[in-house]
């Protein structure tokens, strides 16, 4: 059974509508990876689906349950974290503060010790630099906490907008490496990515997203060698 | 000037001025977390007084008893404001809460003018004197002085070192990120709001316990918690409290120069050079 299943939803901001019927389906354990041009709607159904917005029509399934209508700050605790576009840091907080925040829920709150070894571990930078203040590290640190934050949660499914949005190409690999290492571990992750080529390299199954709709689905090896997917966005 | 007398004139202002920095904290409080400005603050700070006053001359509580009920019954009574009057504007323009909050203050006022008229009240309460050369000191000053570090105090444990502190402080940052890591933000904008309340009607029970009083009374020092906000930076408790102390000083020393009714003529002068020059506070805030 499928983790998150997205059933033709529509959504948008007051009189916009900006998405028109998107479908999807992640299957647990897997890479899903999320594609399109800018300003299609990427970040609209990922806040939609994390519940910053409300579906206009359209279900929203998640680990069996409908949770289409239900506020943002609930969806944490069932396992459905978002690595919010922009980083969405609490930037006069501390580092470690930050990572305290990402595990309020009462499931990450008891493995509140255990994950911040293991994020550690994954982002050693952030440990040299858990008393300094979230806003003044540089953006690839920054990054790293958002992602590092989003996993104090203890998700079941991680959703990333825009990993690699503004870093370097060094730390852009660097982060694509530690996710393919997460997926490693079992956990289901949807990245929504501008670099298509790298997230398809990196991911198994993919979605392109066109005109507030799923315009495309595969295997990512599949869409990798699709005609369109090759035109239109990796420029080849 | 005989250098006693202006000591005299110091040591008073710096006492009050603690008191004017937690009627700050209570406005800042609530701007730094939400966005409100709160126009209601004022009548909120009256009502702290009148809730002294009346346990202590109707029911005879000690007035220092009395302002725990009444922290207690700010708490609250901010929670019904916000849950009320404000949460269904929060994310409207600014004009919106503002109008909200500004009928929230007419309504304290209207009913509290029918209620209490507009008379001046005064506790008959006093806890002596202590004089040390030409410098005499009111014991209640001195106790409203010590009562106020205590709040400052335990404001400031609660925002750094308690988790819900913490998520008050998260939301205050990014609500939006504070909702995707689970926390309920509009609970926490209603407990920042009670918090906020509960400062000002503490602020005002201890002032009712050296000053009369009247119901809009609370006006004045809504304004001069204005003028601390810019002066220790929007939404930081210390700033708040070194802002207050900072007037208290300022009001101290004016009346020894000119005339008392100067005061809020340097006050807001001194606002508007703050304004000019560091827009962002003495203490550099955030916003």
């Amino acid at each position: 059974m499928a983790l998150l299943e997205i059933r033709d939803v529509h959504a948008g901001y007051g009189e916009v509508q900006i998405l028109w019927g998107v479908t999807m389906k992640l299957e647990p354990g897997k890479l899903t990876c999320l594609v399109g041009a800018n300003g299609v709607g990427k970040t609209t159904l990922l806040r939609t689906v994390v519940g910053l917005l409300r579906p206009s029509s359209g279900t929203i399934q998640f680990d069996g349950q409908d949770v289409s209508r239900l506020p943002a700050y609930t969806k944490a605790d069932l396992g459905l974290v978002l690595v919010p576009e922009g980083r969405q840091l609490f930037t006069d907080m501390t580092v470690m503060e930050n990572l305290e925040m990402g595990a309020t829920v009462g499931r990450a709150r008891k493995e509140i010790k255990a994950n911040l070894e293991r994020v550690f571990e994954m982002f050693p930078r952030l440990k040299e630099r858990q008393h300094q203040r979230a806003g003044t590290m540089s953006g690839g640190e920054q990054q790293m906490l958002a992602v590092a934050r989003g996993l104090m949660a203890a998700p079941k499914l991680l959703m990333i907008d825009e990993l690699s949005l503004g870093l370097s190409p060094v730390l852009t690999l660097q982060l694509f490496e530690t996710i393919r290492k997460l997926k490693q571990t079992g956990l289901t992750i949807l990245l929504v990515e501008q670099n298509v080529q790298m997230a398809l390299a990196v991911s198994d199954y993919g979605y392109v997203l066109a005109h507030g709709k799923t315009a495309l689905e595969g295997s990512s090896r599949e869409l990798v060698h699709n005609t369109h997917v090759r035109e239109a966005y990796l420029g080849l | 000037m005989n250098p006693g007398f202006l000591l005299a004139y110091l040591i008073d202002g710096l006492l009050i001025g603690f008191v004017y920095g937690i009627a700050a904290m209570g406005l800042t409080l609530i701007w730094g977390v939400m966005n409100v400005i709160n126009l209601a603050h004022g009548p909120i700070i009256a009502l702290g007084m009148f809730g002294v006053y009346l346990l202590y001359t109707g029911a005879h509580i000690n007035p220092y008893l009395a302002l725990l009920i009444v922290a207690a019954v700010g708490l609250g009574g901010g929670f019904m404001i916000y849950w009320i009057a404000i949460h269904r504007v929060i994310n409207a323009p600014h004009l919106s809460t503002l109008l909200a909050t500004f009928a929230v203050n007419m309504i304290i006022i209207g009913l509290g003018t029918a209620a209490f008229s507009t008379s001046p009240y005064t506790m008959d309460f006093s806890l002596g004197s202590l004089t040390l050369g030409v410098v005499t000191i009111q014991g209640t000053r001195i106790v409203a002085a010590l009562a106020a570090i205590l709040v400052t105090g335990g404001l400031y444990l609660f925002l750094y070192r308690t988790a819900t502190g913490k998520y008050v402080r998260a939301v205050a940052n990014n609500r939006a990120a504070a909702e995707l890591m689970g926390i309920p933000s509009a609970r926490i904008l209603a407990l920042s709001f009670g918090l906020g309340t509960l400062l000002a009607m503490v602020s005002g029970g201890l002032i009712a316990t050296f000053f009369p009083f009247t119901i809009l009374s609370g006006g004045a020092y809504e304004l001069k918690s204005f003028v601390i906000g810019v002066l220790g930076g929007l939404g930081n408790p210390l700033g708040a409290l070194a802002g207050g102390l900072i007037l208290g000083l300022f009001e101290g020393i004016i009346p020894a120069f000119v005339p008392n009714t100067w005061v809020p003529v340097f006050e807001f002068l001194l606002f508007v050079l703050i304004l000019l020059v560091r827009p962002t506070g003495l203490f550099g805030a955030k916003r």
